[in-house]
This record gives C-alpha cells, sequence and structure tokens, in this order.
C-alpha cells in the first residue's frame, strides 16, 4: 500500500454508513444529556463532588484531549518553521483534527461551569485576573479556537464554494483566500503563539495546587512538560487518523511522511523524557517511585508506555511498517494522555475522605463529545478535500489550485 | 537520515531545555520574600485555642442564622443539624479529634482560613473570589461563572460548591462580612461563643494573644507555635491546639504560598508579557519568508498537477 500522498481529496463516499449512524448517535445522546444537566444541575448527572470537583469534562475533555488536539499546532509548526516541506499535504488533516479536538473540549467545558452565563464579564477587562492561570487558559483557548484554527480550516470550505458554480459565490470565496493569503503568516505565527501558551498553562493550572497533587508529577515545570506532550500527542494523533484513514479507505501509504511523523514524535518523546527525569533528580523526587504504592505504579505504567515505544521508533524499520508504526504510536498516546491526566485526578489528593468516580452519564456525556468530534471529522472528510491519498490510488474530486497552497 | 535526526534535536533543545533549565532553576533561587504577600495592617481574622474550645457548638447555628444557611440534617436521619464536614449548608464545623489510643483528644474548628496570599483568589479567573476590606476573602455570585478552580487550588479544602441546583453557589466562610458594622461588631461564630475559645480581631493583635498564651504555658501547645503565622504565606485565621496541627486536618505547608509560587513561575515565563510579543513577532518573519517561497514554488509548477482550470 505505498504511494506519495501528493493531493487532497475528497471521499466520495456515503456518508451514513453504520459505523457513522452509532458514532452519530452517541453524540447526540451526548448533548441531550447535556441539556438535562442544564436542567437539573451538576450534582445528578456527575460523580464530582467537593473534594474532586474537577472530574471527566475538565480533566479528560479539555486538559487531556485537547494535548491530542495539537496536531493542527505541532505539525504547522514543523511545516513552517523548522520547513519540513514534505508534511504540507497533511497539514488539513492536523488542522481538522484540531479544530474538532478543540471543539469538542471547549463543548465539553461549557456543560462543566456551573454558572455559564457569568462568561459575558470576560469582555469586561476590570474582572480579568491576569495572574489566573484559568483566566489565561479560557481567553487563550477561545481566542485559538475563533482566530486561528477556523481561518486554517477555511480552504477547503472556501473550495467547495469556488466549485459551486454560482459566480458571485466563486467572487466572494476568492476574495476571502486573498485576504488570506495576505494574513496569513499572522495568523499562523498566532497559531503557534496561542497553544503555546495554553497547553503550558494547562499543565500550570495544577501548580497551585501545591502539595495536593504527588511529587511525582508536582513541580514548576509542569508547563513545559504539558506543552511538550501537547506536542507529542499532537503528531500522535495526526499519525494515528491518518494511518486509520489510510487502511480504511485504500489512501496509499506514504513512507516518507509517515515514518518522518515517527521519527519527530520520538526524539520529542526523548526531549519530555530528559526533562521529565531531570526535574524529578533535581526535586529529589525519585524515590517516590520505588515505594511501590498505587502512585508508583501509575508513574511505572505511563513511563513504561511512553518509553519503550520510543525506543523501538528509532529503528527505521519499525517506522515504515505500517502496522508497527500505527501500533508503537497509539502505545506512546496512551501513555501520555496517562501523563497529562494523572496529575489532575489520579495523583490528586484532596484532605477528607472523598472519592471519585464518574458516574454512567458523565462517562456517556465524556464519549458523547468526543464521538462529536469523530461524526464531525468523518462528515468533514466526506464534504471537502482533505485527507492526502497517492495518485491513482482514489476516484475522488481533488483540492485545486490556488486554495491548495496552505 | 544523521542530519535530519541533529536537525530535530537542535530544534527541540534549542527552545525547550534552555528554557527548562532556567525555569528550573530560577524560581527556586528566588524563592525568598521577594515576591512574598505581606498582611494588611488592618487584616482581620480569627484565633481559635482547641484548648479553650467545650465542643457545644453553639457558633454553629448561629453560623447558618447569620447566613441564612438551611440546617444539614442528613447525619441524624432528619433530627437535628449534624453535618459531618463542610458542605453547601455549612460554612463552620466543629469536629472532635481523637488519637487510635483515645487519649490525645482536640477540638478543631474548621471554616475559610482567610490566607493573606489566598490560592483561591489567585486562580479565580474572574475576580468573583476576592480579598475585600481588612483582606475577608470575599465570593462574588455576579462575576463567578462556576468553574469550581477554587476548590482544587485551596491547600485547606474549604470552598463548597451546591451540586444539585442549576444556580450554584461557591459556598464558604465570609467572615460575616455582610452584616459586621453594619448590624453586628463581630462574626456570628465569636458572638455566640461562651468561652471565648475563638474570637476576632485585628490578625496582628490576635498572633501577639497567641504568643502570649504560648509563653505564659511553654511546652503546652503544640511545638509552641501558632498555625497560620506563616503557613502557606499566612492566614488571617489563627489556631492554637496541644495536638499535632496535621491530626486535626490542618496540612502542613511551606511559609511561601503556592499562589507566590505559581505567580513566580509565570512572571520568569510570561516577563509582562514580553514573551509571547517577541516570540510572535519573530515567527511572523519566518513564516513570511517561507510563505513566499512557498507561493513562488506553488507558481512555479502551477496547476500542473491538478486543479479545476488545467482540467477545463
Amino acid at each position: 500500500m505505498n504511494g506519495t500522498w501528493d493531493r487532497c481529496v475528497q471521499l466520495k463516499e456515503p456518508l451514513k454508513t453504520k459505523p457513522f449512524l452509532i458514532i452519530a448517535g452517541l453524540a447526540v445522546l451526548g448533548l441531550l444529556l447535556g441539556a438535562y444537566r442544564e436542567l437539573m444541575g451538576l450534582g445528578y448527572v456527575t460523580g464530582l463532588n467537593d473534594g474532586y470537583s474537577w472530574g471527566l469534562f475538565k480533566n479528560w475533555n479539555v486538559t487531556t484531549l485537547t494535548a491530542l488536539g495539537s496536531g493542527g499546532y505541532a505539525v504547522a509548526v514543523f511545516a513552517w518553521i523548522f520547513n519540513e516541506k514534505r508534511f504540507h499535504p497533511i497539514m488539513r488533516t492536523a488542522v481538522l483534527t484540531s479544530l474538532v479536538g478543540y471543539g469538542t473540549g471547549m463543548l465539553a467545558l461549557g456543560f462543566d461551569v456551573g454558572r455559564p452565563w457569568n462568561f459575558v464579564w470576560l469582555a469586561d477587562p476590570h474582572t480579568w485576573n491576569h495572574y489566573s492561570v484559568l483566566w489565561e487558559v479560557a481567553v487563550c483557548m477561545t481566542s485559538y479556537f475563533l482566530l486561528a484554527l477556523d481561518v486554517e480550516n477555511m480552504p477547503p470550505f472556501l473550495e467547495k464554494m469556488y466549485r459551486s458554480g454560482d459566480p458571485a459565490k466563486k467572487e466572494k470565496a476568492m476574495k476571502i483566500f486573498n485576504f488570506m493569503q495576505k494574513t496569513f503568516p499572522f495568523g499562523i505565527a498566532l497559531a503557534f503563539v496561542l497553544p503555546s501558551m495554553h497547553q503550558s498553562s494547562l499543565g500550570q493550572l495544577m501548580y497551585l495546587a501545591g502539595p495536593r497533587v504527588h511529587p511525582l508529577w508536582q513541580t514548576p515545570m509542569l508547563g513545559l512538560l504539558y506543552l511538550l506532550m501537547a506536542y507529542i500527542l499532537g503528531f500522535a494523533c495526526v499519525l494515528l487518523t491518518l494511518a486509520l484513514s489510510a487502511f480504511v479507505w485504500n489512501l496509499g501509504w506514504d513512507k516518507d511522511i509517515m515514518q518522518r511523523l515517527g521519527q519527530i514524535m520520538a526524539w520529542t518523546t526523548v526531549v519530555w523524557l530528559v526533562v521529565r527525569y531531570a526535574d524529578l533528580v533535581y526535586r529529589g523526587a525519585l524515590g517516590n517511585i520505588f515505594t511501590f504504592d498505587r502512585f508508583g505504579i501509575y508513574f511505572l505504567v505511563e513511563e513504561l508506555l511512553i518509553l519503550v515505544p520510543t525506543l523501538l521508533l528509532f529503528s527505521r524499520a519499525n517506522r515504515e511498517a505500517p502496522g508497527t508504526l500505527f501500533r508503537l504510536t497509539f502505545l506512546i498516546s496512551i501513555g501520555g494522555l496517562m501523563y497529562r491526566f494523572t496529575p489532575t485526578t489520579l495523583a490528586f489528593s484532596p484532605l477528607g475522605d472523598y472519592r471519585y468516580f464518574p458516574s454512567t452519564f458523565e462517562i456517556l456525556m465524556s464519549v458523547g463529545f468526543t464521538a462529536l468530534a469523530v461524526a464531525v471529522f468523518l462528515y468533514a472528510v466526506k464534504t471537502f478535500a482533505i485527507l492526502p491519498a497517492s495518485k491513482g490510488k482514489i476516484a475522488a474530486e481533488e483540492a485545486m489550485r490556488p486554495f491548495d497552497t496552505l | 537520515m544523521d542530519a535530519n535526526r541533529r536537525d530535530i534535536l537542535k530544534a527541540l533543545m534549542g527552545g525547550t531545555v534552555v528554557a527548562a533549565a532556567a525555569m528550573s532553576v530560577s524560581p527556586v533561587a528566588k524563592a525568598g520574600d521577594e515576591g512574598a504577600v505581606q498582611p494588611l495592617p488592618d487584616a482581620l481574622g480569627l484565633l481559635y485555642d482547641a484548648t479553650v474550645c467545650i465542643g457545644c457548638r453553639a457558633c454553629m447555628p448561629a453560623c447558618q442564622n447569620a447566613n441564612g444557611l438551611k440546617p444539614d440534617v442528613g447525619g441524624s436521619g432528619g433530627l437535628y443539624m449534624q453535618p459531618d464536614t463542610l458542605n453547601a449548608h455549612t460554612k463552620n464545623l466543629i469536629k472532635l479529634y481523637t488519637a487510635a489510643d483515645g487519649h490525645e483528644r482536640s477540638f478543631m474548628k474548621q471554616q475559610c482560613m482567610h490566607c493573606v496570599d489566598a490560592a483561591c483568589v489567585s486562580g479565580c479567573p474572574m475576580t468573583a473570589l476576592h480579598k475585600g476590606p481588612h483582606g475577608v476573602v470575599g465570593w462574588d455570585a455576579t462575576l463567578c461563572i462556576g468553574c469550581r478552580y477554587c476548590q482544587v487550588a485551596c491547600p485547606f479544602n474549604i470552598p463548597k460548591f451546591e451540586w444539585d441546583t442549576i444556580n450554584p453557589k461557591i459556598v464558604k466562610c465570609e467572615l460575616c462580612r455582610h452584616i459586621v458594622g453594619k448590624t453586628v461588631s463581630q462574626p456570628a461564630c465569636t458572638q455566640v461563643c461562651p468561652t471565648h475559645a475563638v474570637i476576632y480581631g485585628k490578625r496582628s493583635d490576635l498572633l501577639a494573644e497567641a504568643r502570649r498564651r504560648i509563653k505564659a504555658k511553654p511546652g503546652f501547645y503544640f511545638e509552641d507555635r501558632v498555625y497560620g503565622e506563616f503557613e502557606g504565606g499566612g492566614t488571617q485565621c489563627l489556631v492554637l491546639s496541644h495536638v499535632d496541627y496535621s491530626k486535626l486536618g490542618l496540612p502542613k505547608l511551606g511559609k511561601e504560598s503556592a499562589a507566590a509560587q505559581t505567580r513566580q513561575v509565570s512572571d520568569f515565563v510570561y516577563r509582562g508579557f514580553l514573551t509571547p510579543v517577541v516570540v510572535y513577532g519573530g515567527i511572523v518573519a519566518i513564516v513570511r519568508n517561507r510563505w513566499k517561497e512557498h507561493l513562488k514554488h506553488a507558481e512555479h509548477e502551477g496547476g500542473e498537477a491538478h486543479g479545476e482550470e488545467k482540467r477545463a
């Protein structure tokens, strides 16, 4: 299944397949339960309590899953700043995974906050608390979603408008696109600075909790470690998405692009590991690993899931075998997701006798929000030219000039 | 191959590890009094002396009445008020600690400690939680978005949330700020305490009183110290007991508040927002060049491979 991905294609497949209907059903169920939560209050729907007041919605859907949604950011940094030209054909897929990932994260955040109507005060600078890391996350994530991600995802949409046959629409699409081309460098720079800020802030959030977070995770370096993990998981998500799409829709397999993604991810993981262990040694927290209490075990599982596949990824043969690359990346992303999730919940100990396990409704909502992301992704790749494909592999409508220059 | 590896490594190492090394050293190196918040000269608070408390719990219904809270009758099967923890109906709670051997006992009054440099205030994105007059930590319903970061941040696990309503509030002791100085001269709990186990006043006066008691009975109070003088950057509510404070649910905290530590890291990275601006400028410069290159390249190839015009 080799080939060179040199074009983006729109899949000519029926949208309403059985898997899509199941996924869309889960998404609808999640949203319906969300409406129920809005009518009843958080306590009826979730397992949250005064000790563990953040649960699946914030700690999983926002803090953890938006790291998977950092693909557009991570790949763009390498495509544009480190001039990794071969990544351009996969940029559309990367920014789409980011759009749907962040979108559902923000949706979960909306259902999680108790008094959402007071969000209007964000418009009044007098209420801003510049030192609040959560304020930074709220403002920065919203700006990224509205100012950068939306814009990055415009070209396939404009292309569709251009093709509609209506001359007025055609003209409008060109007008918007020309404006985009002029402002593009400013936008892409924003799409670099904003995620750097909020992805590190998501880690820094837990630093304020001080000794309530276990010393194997609590560190002033949380921000940097979370940011690096966002890169790793961003690469992983794009790689896994592309691999699954290639398997399912027979897009061919661009060995060059895929092994390079795996290689960069592995090197980033090495940097992450260096920072992680340097920090543990510097703080003298290393001894906590060998206590073999539940925290020590979480740590070992997390580190093995990250370390072992990373080492295996340094073999070029492993990176060039589609199945092996997929499995190793999958393991790293499980370990990475664990790292992002653990300080917020598993290694978080409030005073007093509190336990938290998400309720069934809570899990269904969380799954529903994730399903929504997948459903929108499926809709998008069958409606717009997004996924990369190699010549002759697939009969489909292709991306066209000038819209494919992004 | 090797050139590739070197490139990636250089790129990653360049930015992140330098920042990493600097970040890990700086906040620790700076950890002194620099950036620490000092208590206001007129800061108000409580002094609770567990050795004087008789556990009558008179302060609890007084608190409920003064704050219009429904009594929590869950623990008693609906017969009388018997909360087992602070909760959305309980801002003030007297608990009894008994050691496993039964000999060591102490009461403990749980309520907001009104930290000098409060984590909840520092973390609140909307300034709904704020340091009001006299350093009292108040909550403002018109600003709170219900994110509950205060609950995650508070080292004493004090702020509580109304989980069973669509208009939930954050519930915690606000030192009766809605009535003190208007209809009454002190909070409800100190007003009714029959033994003056809990007293109200200026933090500096309360601290002097605590020291006087410690001096009068050396070796009587735990480690001859008052909890809250330095813990977590200091609290405006102070506690005296003859029992190890950590057994009474008061965590061991360093002299520096988590809020100050978080600010130090933020200040170090952001440099008054200079860092993001400089990085943004640098990236615009790089990407502009790349973009020009990219467009030229695209023009050169000009619709050769695909495109509607070509096909038509």
